[in-house]
Formats: structure tokens, C-alpha cells, sequence
């Protein structure tokens, strides 16, 4: 998802761009107004994901997302909710004003999520990401896990398509009624998977052979540039994060 | 404590979790290439529960679902209901749900006692009837049973073929899965409600649009939806496990 660009967006330190999306989206879910979510997608994430120089691929990718959920969203809500002021009839079937009203809001917090993710995602490189992670004090463990995932997800999913394949071609029939579909099913799920339980034995060994195991400060290859303001920034915005919870608790309390 | 938790993540088991992460996902988007009705998104998270443990198997399905949200940012708010089913995962493998072979009537026993439950459920809920207060009340099983009995019968006889085919002797990996799949439901419940009212863009948003016309509120249909799908996908997950880990070569059980 990573897009390479020029951009000051792109020379932040990973760590602040994660506190800005967590900030972002925790301010969004748990604030009290209903329309948060539209509001700093708008005003926060736009011109942020327009600093970054990636407003357009990260407006398709948003777009991609959302349009099929907010068609079945606003749809399903409209129409099948209790009771409810009618907007629209036709026949049988009513669109009521409470449903769409709550489809709208809903709308506003996936979006902020999906918004917020997708511009993270296109603004960081993994393994930068990796990297500060385990600089900051982050398990290596971990670290090495998100990043060998983010590997071999494609990889995996190339060697389903090739099991799938040969496999038909010697016979395997995956068309037909869902008996046929299902039993289809073993003769690549267990290739795929016994295939893979095997490589952990080697790829085990390989990483213990390349110093996995040792607690010894790593250097780094990639030098990753942060700043006082850039630190002094993060932890504001984990203080914002922290408050925005709490005034909701407030809030709630309150009323 | 932590010294349990710690022995869990050896290398083999750092090594094992990308793996059954992208095992997850080449198989969920497998089973969409076979159009079956069906998620069984989980089953790299329930292998990383039966070979490495429960605290494994939970840190497996949290991580999956992220780094999933990488590529459909719906999956993140359900992190916890992946790590709960690694976790319940983890237990039904020290328990040896993986490696016993249980006898085939308690197979068909499981099959049938699922599907009569559903049916029972879901007739329960079609019928509900709500009175002017805005009180639903639900029919009694007795009249469910005397205005349904020939429904019960088929479904009994559907289940018990069911538990006879798919399970096999499968049938103690089969009851965890059950059961895993029935907490899963109830504890994803109400993120699916207040986050996504009930839609999520998967088309089982069409369960939650038949139950809400019928009278359910979204936190009630919502779960009801996942009554019906989960506990069947758990079921046919954990009993995959079953199968894969008895196809294992004897060299590769040795750990």
C-alpha cells in the first residue's frame, strides 16, 4: 500500500505518523458529536493526505472501500428500520428517515477509520516502521512477525492460486453444485498448509543462523531522521488521545 | 506466569505466526474463489493455538486482523474476537481436541444438536411478537415444536448427516470449534452494532436485514446473524485443523 513521495508527510518519523492516525481515530469514535468522523476526515485527513502528495490514489482507495459499504449500509438501514418517519415509498418497500439518518452517521466513523488507515499505510515504509518500533523499545519478536507477514502475504496467496490450478489440471473439479465446490477444498487447502509447517522448520533454523536469537544492540541500516519537535508532538498527541477518552467518559457521566 | 506465556514463543513459534497469518488470508479469499458460503478466515489462528498454545493462538488472531485491516480496514475493531478464538484454540489443543479421534455418532450427535438449536433460534426469532409497550415476547419451545415439528425432524436428520460427513471423527475438534463459534458471536456482537450498525459489507448483511425486518433491534439481529454463521464456520475451522494436524508426517508431531 506503500506509496513512495517527495513530501514532509513522508519525512516524519513513523512513531509520529502512528500517534497522529491513533490520535485521530480514537478522537473520532469517542467523541460526542455525531459527526466527528466526516469532520476530521474533511479537515484533518484531506489536507494531510494532500501535504502527503497522495490525494489522488488515496482518494481511489477510499472510494474503492467505502462506496459498496455505504450503498448496502445506507440500504439495509433505510429500509428495515422499525419504526420510523417515511421519506420515500415505493410499493411495498420505505425508506425511513431514522435509518438513513443513522447510516450517515455510521458512515462518518468507518470512513475516519478507513481514511485514517489507508493514509498511514500509504504514508510509511513497513520497515521504517519496523525499525522505529524496535528502537523505541518494541519486542523484536513483534517486529519481526508484522514485517515477515507483510512478505509472504502475497506470496501465500500466488501459492493458493498455483495449488488451485494444478490441481484442476489434473482433475480437480472446482465448478459445479457446492458439494462438488466443497469437496475441492482439501486437495488445496492441505498441500498449502502442510507445505508451509514444513518451511517453519527451515526458516527457523535460517533466522537462528543469522543472529535472531541475540540480545545484542542491532544497528541499523536505514537511518531514520526524528526531531525534538517531532518527540514533543508525540507525546501531546498521546495526551490528546488519553483526554479525548476521558472527556467522553465525562461527558457520558454528565448527561 | 509469564514464564508459561514466554516458553510459548520460541522461535518456531515466531516463525510459524506470518505463516498462519497469511494462511488466513489465502484461504478466506479461497473460499470466495469456490463461492462457499462460508468464512473459514481463522484457520492459520486456530492451527497457531493447537500447535503453540493458547497465548500464541491469541496473539496470531490479534495480529491477523490487523494487518488484514491493511487491505480491508472493516476486520480491525474485531481484533479481540480473533484473539479469543486462538485463545479458545490454545485450550482445546492442550485438552487434545486435535489429536483424538472421537467416535462418529458423537459426530452426528454434535451435527444434530447444532442444527436443531439454529432452527430452534431462528424460528424463535421470526416469530417474535411485539406489543404495544415495545415488549417483544418470544413463542414458548413448546409451540414452536407442535407448529414446526416437521421442520425439527429435517433438521435433525440434516444435522446428524452433517456431523456423519464433515466432521467424521473429528467430533471433539468439532464441539470446541462449536463452542468457540458461539462465544465469537456473542462477543462480536456489539462492536458490529455500534460501529457498523449491523453491516459489514459481507453478505451476511443480508441475515441481519431478514432478522431486523422481522422485529430484532440491531444488537439482537446483529447477533442473531452471527449465531448462524459463526458456530457452523468455527465447527468446519477447527475440524480442518483436526484434519491437517493428523495428515502432519510423524517426524513433524514430534515438538
Amino acid at each position: 500500500m506503500y506509496e513512495a513521495r517527495e513530501s514532509g508527510l513522508h519525512l516524519l518519523h513513523p512513531l509520529t505518523k502512528a500517534a497522529l492516525a491513533l490520535c485521530l481515530v480514537v478522537a473520532g469514535l469517542v467523541l460526542p458529536s455525531r459527526w466527528t468522523g466526516y469532520f476530521l476526515v474533511l479537515c484533518v485527513v484531506f489536507p494531510l493526505a494532500l501535504w502527503g502528495k497522495v490525494f489522488t490514489p488515496f482518494l481511489r482507495s477510499l472510494w474503492k472501500v467505502s462506496l459498496p459499504l455505504a450503498l448496502s449500509l445506507f440500504l439495509i438501514q433505510s429500509l428495515f428500520w422499525g419504526e420510523g418517519e417515511i421519506l420515500l415509498s415505493m410499493g411495498p418497500i420505505a425508506f425511513k428517515k431514522e435509518g438513513a439518518l443513522f447510516a450517515l452517521v455510521s458512515m462518518g466513523r468507518i470512513l475516519l477509520v478507513m481514511a485514517d488507515f489507508i493514509l498511514f499505510a500509504m504514508t510509511t515504509r513497513p520497515d521504517t516502521l519496523m525499525i522505529s518500533m524496535k528502537q523505541a523499545g518494541a519486542p523484536s519478536g513483534l517486529a519481526y512477525i508484522i514485517v515477515t507477514t507483510l512478505q509472504i502475504v502475497p506470496r501465500f496467496q500466488n501459492k493458493a492460486s498455483t495449488i488451485l490450478d494444478s490441481q484442476r489440471s489434473r482433475g480437480l473439479e472446482t465448478e459445479g453444485n457446492i458439494f462438488v465446490r466443497a469437496r475441492a477444498f482439501a486437495p488445496i487447502v492441505l498441500p498449502l498448509v502442510l507445505g508451509s509447517l514444513i518451511e517453519v522448520e527451515e526458516r527457523a533454523i535460517a533466522i537462528q543462523a543469522r543472529g535472531f536469537n541475540s540480545n545484542k544492540e542491532e544497528t541499523s541500516l536505514i537511518e531514520i531522521p526524528d526531531t525534538k519537535t517531532q518527540r514533543l508532538t508525540r507525546q501531546a498527541l498521546i495526551l490528546a488521545t488519553i483526554l479525548s477518552i476521558v472527556a467522553r467518559i465525562a461527558w457520558q457521566l454528565l448527561n | 506466569m509469564f514464564d508459561n506465556i514466554k516458553k510459548e514463543f520460541s522461535t518456531r513459534t515466531l516463525v510459524l505466526i506470518p505463516i498462519a497469518i497469511a494462511i488466513n488470508i489465502a484461504i478466506g479469499e479461497l473460499v470466495v474463489r469456490l463461492k462457499l458460503p462460508v468464512y473459514l478466515d481463522s484457520i492459520g489462528t486456530v492451527l497457531v493455538g493447537a500447535i503453540a498454545g493458547p497465548w500464541a493462538g491469541a496473539l496470531t488472531g490479534a495480529l491477523a486482523n490487523l494487518i488484514w485491516g491493511l487491505i480491508n480496514p472493516f476486520a480491525v475493531p474485531f481484533f479481540y474476537v480473533a484473539a479469543v478464538i486462538g485463545l479458545l484454540a490454545g485450550l482445546a489443543g492442550k485438552q487434545g481436541a486435535f489429536e483424538k479421534e472421537s467416535p462418529q455418532w458423537l459426530s452426528v450427535v454434535v451435527g444434530a444438536v447444532f442444527v436443531f438449536s439454529l432452527t430452534m433460534f431462528i424460528l424463535a426469532f421470526t416469530n417474535a411478537t411485539t406489543d404495544d409497550t415495545g415488549f417483544t415476547s418470544y413463542p414458548a419451545m413448546s409451540e414452536l415444536f407442535s407448529n414446526y415439528a416437521v421442520i425439527f425432524i429435517v433438521a435433525i436428520l440434516a444435522g446428524g448427516a452433517i456431523g456423519y460427513f464433515l466432521l467424521q471423527k473429528g467430533g471433539y475438534a468439532g464441539i470446541w470449534g462449536l463452542v468457540t463459534g458461539i462465544v465469537a458471536a456473542i462477543i462480536s456482537a456489539p462492536t458490529a452494532a455500534y460501529v457498523f450498525g449491523g453491516v459489514t459489507g459481507a453478505g451476511t448483511d443480508l441475515l441481519v436485514a431478514a432478522f431486523r425486518a422481522s422485529g430484532g433491534n440491531i444488537l439482537a439481529s446483529v447477533m442473531a446473524q452471527g449465531a448462524v454463521s459463526d458456530p457452523f464456520d468455527k465447527m468446519l475451522s477447527f475440524m480442518v485443523v483436526w484434519l491437517i494436524l493428523r495428515s502432519l508426517p510423524a517426524r513433524y508431531k514430534a515438538r
